[in-house]
């Protein structure tokens, strides 16, 4: 655990911050506001406001985003398993980076093709409840 | 600042005094706030009518507005600094640029564009502001219907020069209008009336036909 | 123009049908007259004042009355089909005693005719016309114009209110030849009623939600709307 490794990202992540805290307290203490009831209203082309801003927004947002993260960690699981693939389609350690032709096996991909069907499950159910259903 | 209300009692208009003892950091300040707001300037584009093309001439290549940092246009007033006002504002359109002056932040400054915004130009009629210095407070007249490229630059340049002229320690400068809340007028009417009398031709139009 | 006025349906693909023709040389008065103006004559006899041409347009001015059926039957009837509107406007002459007149001007696409139509509104009587509105959907504004800018009211308009001046405006009808150039009050109380004004002031939320055009919107905004989505509440 060698922090001076880390220094560079943290001096970067302090100059960063410190910009930020710099910025806002030199407009805190230099300025004067000057505020007017119409200055505070929403612009709207010179005209006052009609309606509240506040839209509702469709539910299918939110349904895209979260099957996102769902299928996206999804993929994030199958990196390592990528890497690690020659090693778990062999029954014994490798020697010098070969599998033994006797010892090879479909362990890995077994083991990857349960962990999709699983997930395979879960995405027929989404697609028959339509929530792929964008329009 | 443009037809503004009087200084109040016990202000003083700063002006720059060679003799005065003004402190070295505030005059460099002065200048170094000034130069920036003067070299920056944003515009709004109030564009109505046929000076809002040349105002387009002016910001395009040949008379390119880009070199004195106004390349720029806000076409929210949030974000712009002077409220450049090229054409004719007919009365309905009165309360929209108000509103849109009162909802600029300080600090900001306007350029009356061509003849029908300073003064109501050819259409001395029942339909037309004659002069939005009737309405919000004006800095910077530039005649013409309408004004060359060159001409709204040199007033770009004055209005330039103006900014350069204030001192922070002026305290008449960045004041919000207040309009009489009953009339919505901000300069007394008798003044609105000086300013919209009818000149030359215009004499002639104030009866009807019959 | 020769006189020979054949009807010339549009797209036709007969390579027989003459093209229509710019007129080189068209006389000031006493041209060929349109054949609507002996249609008309002929359905509404007694309603037809006087017709004219002028430059080689058409004029008819009918009585007050019947203006409302003779623009629909001009719309409707096969052999006349004036399809488009393209104006409908108003005249004050100089002469006090000079009628106002109303004018309407027709197209006719397929027939590619025009024909001017107008009316005349004494002036101390009410300027009161049918409004076209029923036939033709385009005179809404134009006819709100001319009350605006004149007075005339126009009978069956759905929705008559100044359209050009800010609706609360009270100093009068601006092209009437009685109303001086620069407005009868004053700079600053002119300045005063229009900062006054407020244009948006006249719609409602149900009016801003488009309901007039609900037909019109994509299945999906028309969803929304329908399961009790307001615009902006």
């Amino acid at each position: 655990m060698d922090v001076r490794a880390y220094l560079p990202i943290l001096m970067l992540v302090a100059f960063v911050v410190a910009n930020a805290i710099m910025m806002l307290a030199v407009s805190h203490f230099t300025l004067r506001p000057r505020p007017t009831p119409v200055k505070q209203t929403p612009y709207e082309s010179g005209i006052p406001p009609v309606g509240t801003a506040h839209e509702r927004f469709s539910v299918k947002f939110y349904m895209v985003a979260m099957l996102f993260i769902v299928f996206d960690i999804e993929t994030v699981f199958m990196i390592p398993w990528g890497t690690y693939y020659h090693q778990l389609s062999c029954n014994v350690p490798l020697a010098n980076g070969a599998c033994p032709a006797s010892h090879v096996s479909f362990f890995g991909l077994g083991e990857m093709l349960v962990f999709i069907a699983i997930l395979l499950v879960g995405f027929i159910y989404v697609w028959k409840k339509g929530a792929l259903q964008w329009d | 600042m443009g037809l503004t209300a009087p200084p109040r009692a016990g202000e003083q208009i700063a002006t720059y005094d060679p003799a005065s003892q003004e402190s070295w950091v505030a005059t460099r300040l002065d200048l170094l706030v000034n130069w920036g707001r003067a070299n920056s300037l944003w515009p709004m584009p109030f564009g109505t009518a046929c000076c809002a093309i040349e105002f387009m001439a002016t910001a395009a290549s040949r008379f390119d507005l880009a070199r004195f940092g106004m390349e720029r246009m806000s076409f929210s007033p949030r974000q712009a600094d002077v409220l450049i006002c090229a054409g004719r504002v007919p009365f309905k359109l009165a309360p929209v640029l108000r509103r849109i002056w009162q909802q600029m932040p300080q600090p900001k400054w306007c350029i009356s564009m061509g003849a029908c915004a300073s003064s109501g130009g050819m259409f001395d009629n029942y339909a037309v502001v004659q002069g939005i210095d009737t309405i919000i407070p004006v800095d910077v007249y530039v005649p013409g219907c309408p004004p060359r490229p060159e001409g709204l630059l040199y007033g770009i340049m004055m209005l330039q020069e103006k900014v350069k002229r204030e001192r922070m320690s002026d305290t008449t400068l960045r004041r919000e209008m207040e309009p009489d809340p009953t009339s919505g007028l901000y300069i007394p009417a008798e003044a609105i009336d000086e300013l919209s009398e009818p000149f030359g031709n215009s004499v002639q139009q104030t009866r009807s036909v019959l | 123009m020769s006189g020979a006025f054949t009807p010339v349906m549009t797209g036709s693909a007969d390579p027989a049908a003459p093209r229509p023709v710019t007129p080189k040389a068209v006389p000031y008065r006493n041209g060929a007259v349109s054949p609507s103006a002996a249609a008309l004559r002929a359905q509404f006899g007694d309603a037809i004042r006087r017709v004219a041409v002028v430059w080689g347009e058409t004029t008819v001015v009918v009585e007050p009355g019947r203006e409302g059926e003779i623009v629909r039957w001009l719309h409707d009837d096969p052999s006349q089909r004036y399809d488009y509107l393209s104006d409908v406007t108003a005249v004050e002459f100089r002469d006090v005693e000079a009628p106002i007149e109303v004018v309407w001007h027709l197209r006719s696409l397929p027939f590619r005719r025009f024909l001017r139509l107008k009316v005349e509104l004494a002036k101390g009587g009410p300027l009161e016309v049918d409004s076209v509105w029923p036939v033709y959907k385009s005179a809404d504004w134009l006819e709100r114009e001319c009350y605006d800018m004149f007075g005339i009211r126009f009978r069956g308009h759905p929705d008559l209110r100044r359209i050009l001046m800010w609706e609360q405006y009270r100093e009068g009808h601006p092209l009437r030849k009685d109303f001086p150039l620069r407005g009868r009050f004053s700079r600053s109380e002119q300045l005063r009623q229009a900062l006054m004004a407020n244009p948006e002031a006249r719609y409602s939320m149900e009016e801003l939600s488009i309901a007039d055009a609900f037909d019109d919107l994509p299945e999906e905004i028309r969803h929304r709307l329908a399961t009790g989505e307001r615009t902006g509440e």
